[in-house]
């Protein structure tokens, strides 16, 4: 089953201080992964950064998972971020796309059980975002961001389907594109009362709403 | 502490990371944190956090991986109370 999940993190809205305490920050990354940053060449990439970067890429696998397994329960410290290469870069230009060529990113491997799942994640001043993916190769995901001026949930969720659809709906003209909601909660696209087969992903934090789907071929949805 | 104390306890501690307060007042054990609170995900540490800080509890892993209701978030600080007796 094709599946991609997505998340992002507005920089702005994090706890600084709360994120450098060992008591929040174990419940969200495991000794193994702290390791990570203690051990390797990071750049000036700030430790809470380092955190909510890692947050990011779990919820992304969570949600990739999620499709696959509607029971799972995430479990941050469960979900392991394994090998991550550093960018050298955090110029973050353009905030739609598909996959990640020439862009700066983090990118690595993430594990949960037996899965093993690779991530591409982008980081700006303003926010985290992550993408994860089943395959190595990100060629047929798109991807988009926005800054929004609400950061109430209804205005956040309304504000993210429309971003989405104004999107596939270039793709896909001619037709009925709405956004609803599995029974076990994963987000599906639906034409008229019809459901495509093209796997979806949002995401929402304080002023930033984000997306991820697959596309193949050029440029048509998986 | 009864059932229904935790409850109106844990109110408080969820109050400060839900933007539409009113919904707490029709809560149960069945009410999402995330799905019916509308509360971010990246919140759900620090309602952890607050919790473990309030009832001077310590919240493992596993039991923290749990509290996504209202239900299971009464459970397992109960549990946690009771380990502390």
């Amino acid at each position: 089953m094709t599946s991609t999940g997505n998340d992002i993190v507005a920089l702005k809205a994090i706890n600084v201080a709360r994120t450098k305490e060992f008591k929040f920050y174990s419940k969200i990354i495991a000794a193994i992964e702290k390791d990570i940053f203690d051990k390797q060449d990071h750049g000036d990439l700030a430790f809470e950064t380092f955190v909510w970067l890692l947050w990011s890429i779990k919820e992304s696998a969570y949600k990739y998972l999620q499709r696959r397994m509607p029971e799972l329960v995430f479990s941050p410290t469960k979900t392991l971020v394994q090998r991550i290469q550093f960018s050298a870069s955090s110029l973050v230009q353009e905030f739609e796309g598909t996959g990640f060529e020439g862009k700066p990113v983090y990118k690595g491997t993430v594990s949960f059980g037996s899965d093993l799942l690779f991530f591409r994640s982008m980081i700006s001043g303003e926010f985290i975002f992550s993408v994860v993916n089943g395959e190595d190769d990100f060629e047929n995901t798109s991807w988009g961001i926005r800054l929004i001026d609400s950061a109430d949930p209804a205005d956040q969720s309304k504000q993210v389907r429309a971003f989405l659809i104004a999107r596939l709906n270039k793709q896909l003209p001619g037709t009925n594109l709405q956004i609803s909601k599995s029974p076990d909660g994963v987000p599906i696209l639906l034409n008229g009362v019809e459901e495509i087969d093209i796997p979806i992903s949002l995401a929402h934090h304080d002023h930033y709403v984000a997306y991820s789907f697959k596309v193949y071929g050029e440029g048509k949805p998986y | 502490m009864t059932r229904q104390e935790t409850l109106n306890e844990l109110k408080t501690v969820i109050a400060p990371y839900t933007i539409n307060k009113e919904l707490l007042s029709s809560i149960n054990d069945e009410t999402d944190l995330i799905r019916d609170l509308k509360i971010n995900s990246a919140n759900l540490v620090d309602i952890i956090i607050d919790a473990e800080a309030k009832y001077d509890i310590e919240i493992d892993y596993d039991s923290a991986d749990k509290m996504t209701n209202v239900g299971t978030c009464i459970d397992v600080i109960t549990e946690k109370l009771d380990q502390k007796k």
